[in-house]
């Protein structure tokens, strides 16, 4: 350490003060960015369980003083509920006591979410793992052409595969289902996933590719007995991508949904904002069942997350 | 049970580069072939072609009288042991050994069998349960060694296994291969640029450069009897002393000329006069004599000395080149002394100027 030295024990004692200032600014700068994270989080969690009345009180109330899951309820029960202007009226704004005239397709928005999302990951692990390891371990002729055309189609924004796309829908008649978002997700995702993958792969030693074949592995056996375990890391995080980009997308499925049969999460929980009235402590509840799928997800797989548990394996 | 056989076997990689060219090689049931050369030589690239891990682009290859060219390596009977060992992380040592026999779907009591008597033969046992990761170099080659043995394959294909170990387990470790094929009774392919190492272990030694075969011979033939001036600087420690001159001939015994230095041939040497030629001498091939008769002899000055314990090696100045030749410990000389050598003429290399091919007759 630097503190070792002709300058004997002053230096020492400077020294320490010195690590000491360091840890203590390091802490303070790394709560201000926590903070400035999970702010938002918190609120959100908070505000849900607040009332319409709390959610407005100044200044705004971090712990809330008269916790309700009056709007948790209303989700439950809002499709058995019938919504019209008179019931809406007849509530009283400050309290709550009333919903978007769209709630009832919250949950039903959220099961679509949740087939589009899952449909999505899964249909992109089948395409971009073996795809990535063709890439990644087998010299085709075309294989660099392959892999330029595969990274070009991610620097095209999604605003401007909209019409293509649209046009696309329409032709194969499947506007307003939820094929139609998955192919499209599909179209976005699977290019950045076996762009990570093969990234991933290529940074594992060919001649375990090389050892597996000997072995008696075929192509796909070595794939599943050598390259799936010892890419979970990689593969988690094209779960997770995957997930969070189907989860969240909001402009294809404005174009591409109309009615209930289709529309996800993000559509629906927009459409609250447009109503009449607009009630933010239930806004912020759905929020927080939005967010429910993608933290569960996260928890399920946080150990792969960690990196590090091949790392140190993999390297000879 | 396999002899292997090229014929005219090449290949072309995607990106069009010419690795091997023409390639005829017989390779005989149960021996043991090093495969020697310089590090790019397509030593790697042939053994991944008997493999199947790489295509022949031209050519047939052969297993007995079954051509292979077409069959992927999980169809071939061979087993490998690579240069980074190649273990996979994820599996214990156990199961790194015992996956080529689950994947032939091998009953688990005759996996446990064989795993088991592998690792004892390894003296790795009482490392069964560890991962890779746990493990150091030496016995990481272990295990390879036993993934390799416990599938008592046709052939077993070795890339150089043992260049990553240090210098004393890499001595030990010859010996065990040795024994290893001694046991087995199979085929083995050795890949190694170390030409101690194919000098002990080879039955035969295919030595290569450029993509192309130089000689093919047993170790004794490599070494005494180098084709190419190429396969005689490759062989030997320090590596052989080489000199530009000329054939000359007195009364029908060449003589190699080259400044001051004149060396009878043997009569063998089959060249005509005044042809361009290059003397190879090895540097244990000379005695210190100083009343050696001219047309064997080899003036200088000693500039270096440098002993190995056993021997000395004194470097000095033979027509403009720096030679190094190895010496009896007792026979005394100090930096600055004006000797005389005399070169044992029977054992001279003389090679063709232009072509490099020897010119030892018959
Ligand atoms: N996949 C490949 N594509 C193109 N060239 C290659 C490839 N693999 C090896 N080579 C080239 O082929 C030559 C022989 O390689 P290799 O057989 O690995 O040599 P060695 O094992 O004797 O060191 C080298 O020049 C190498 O650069
Ligand atoms: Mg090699």
């Amino acid at each position: 350490m630097s503190a070792a030295g002709p300058a004997g024990a002053t230096g020492h004692v400077a020294g320490e003060r010195h690590r000491r200032l360091r840890i203590a600014a390091l802490w303070i700068a790394s709560l201000i960015f926590v903070g400035y994270v999970t702010a938002p989080l918190v609120w959100l969690v908070s505000s849900s369980f607040q009332s319409e009345r709390e959610i407005t009180s100044k200044p705004p109330h971090w712990i809330p003083h008269e916790p309700t899951v009056q709007n948790f309820a209303a989700i439950f029960a809002a499709p058995k509920k019938d919504v019209t202007y008179e019931t809406r009226r007849a509530a009283d704004p400050a309290s709550g006591g009333f919903i978007p005239s769209t709630a009832a397709n919250l949950l039903p928005a959220m099961a679509n979410s949740l087939i589009v999302a899952i449909s999505v990951v899964i249909l992109n692990l089948l395409v971009a793992i073996p795809a990535a390891y063709a890439l990644a371990k087998i010299r085709f002729r075309g294989r660099d052409a392959s892999i330029y055309a595969i990274l070009t189609t991610r620097v095209i924004p999604d605003i401007a595969l909209v019409v293509p796309f649209f046009l696309f829908i329409r032709n194969l008649g499947l506007l307003d289902t939820l094929a139609s978002l998955i192919i499209t997700y599909l179209a976005v995702t699977v290019p950045f996933s076996v762009f990570i993958l093969t990234n991933y792969f290529e940074g594992l030693p060919d001649e375990l590719d090389k050892a597996a074949r000997v072995d008696g592995c075929s192509r796909l056996q070595t794939l599943l007995h050598v390259y799936v375990p010892l890419s979970l890391p990689a593969i988690v995080a094209v779960i997770l991508f995957a997930f969070l980009a189907s989860w969240n997308e909001f402009l294809l499925a404005l174009m591409f949904t109309q009615t209930p049969n289709s529309q996800t999460l993000p559509i629906i929980v927009a459409s609250f904002t447009s109503d009449f009235t607009i009630s933010f402590s239930f806004i912020n509840a759905a929020g927080v069942l939005a967010i429910i799928p993608p933290v569960l997800i996260a928890l399920l797989f946080e150990r792969y997350l960690v990196s590090g548990l091949t790392a140190g394996a993999v390297k000879g | 049970m396999a002899s292997i056989r090229f014929d005219k076997v090449g290949k072309r990689y995607a990106n069009g580069f010419v690795a091997i060219e023409n390639l005829d090689l017989e390779i005989r049931d149960r021996e043991f072939l090093v495969l020697l050369g310089p590090s790019g030589c397509g030593k790697s690239t042939t053994l991944n072609m008997i493999a199947g891990l790489e295509e022949v682009t031209s050519g047939k290859l052969c297993f007995g009288d079954q051509l292979v060219n077409d069959i992927p390596p999980d169809r071939r009977d061979v087993a490998m042991v690579f240069q980074s060992y190649a273990l996979y992380p994820h599996k214990t040592v156990y199961e790194n050994i015992a996956f080529g026999l689950r994947m032939r779907r091998t009953p688990q009591a005759e996996v446990d069998a064989r795993v088991r008597s592998a690792a004892q033969k390894l003296a790795i046992t009482h490392l069964l349960d560890r991962r890779p990761s746990q493990l150091s170099g030496g016995q990481r080659q272990r295990v390879a060694l036993g993934r390799a043995m416990v599938r008592r394959p046709a052939v077993f294909l070795m890339d150089e296994p043992l260049s990553n170990l240090d210098a004393a387990l890499r001595i030990s470790m010859r010996a065990e291969i040795k024994q290893l094929h001694e046991e087995m009774q199979t085929t083995f392919v050795y890949v190694t640029h170390d030409q101690a190492e194919a000098l002990t272990l080879a039955d035969r030694i295919v030595v290569m450069n450029d993509g192309a075969i130089e000689q093919i011979g047993t170790p004794h033939d490599i070494y005494e009897k180098p084709a190419t001036i190429f396969v005689a600087s490759f062989l030997g420690a320090p590596p052989i002393n080489t000199l530009d001159g000329e054939i000359g001939g007195a009364s029908g015994r060449p003589v190699f000329r080259c400044g001051d230095v004149a060396l009878a041939l043997p009569p063998a040497i089959a060249a005509p006069t005044g042809s361009k030629a290059t003397l190879g001498l090895r540097a244990e091939d000379v005695t210190l004599d100083p009343k050696a008769q001219d047309d064997v002899a080899i003036d200088g000055v000693v500039n270096s000395i440098l002993p190995i314990g056993s021997d000395q090696f004194i470097g000095m100045k033979v027509a403009g080149r720096e030679f190094f030749f190895r010496l009896a410990k007792d026979q005394a000389c100090a930096i600055g002394d004006r000797v005389r050598l005399a070169a044992l003429t029977n054992r001279l290399h003389v090679f063709d100027a232009a072509s490099g091919r020897s010119l030892a007759g018959g």
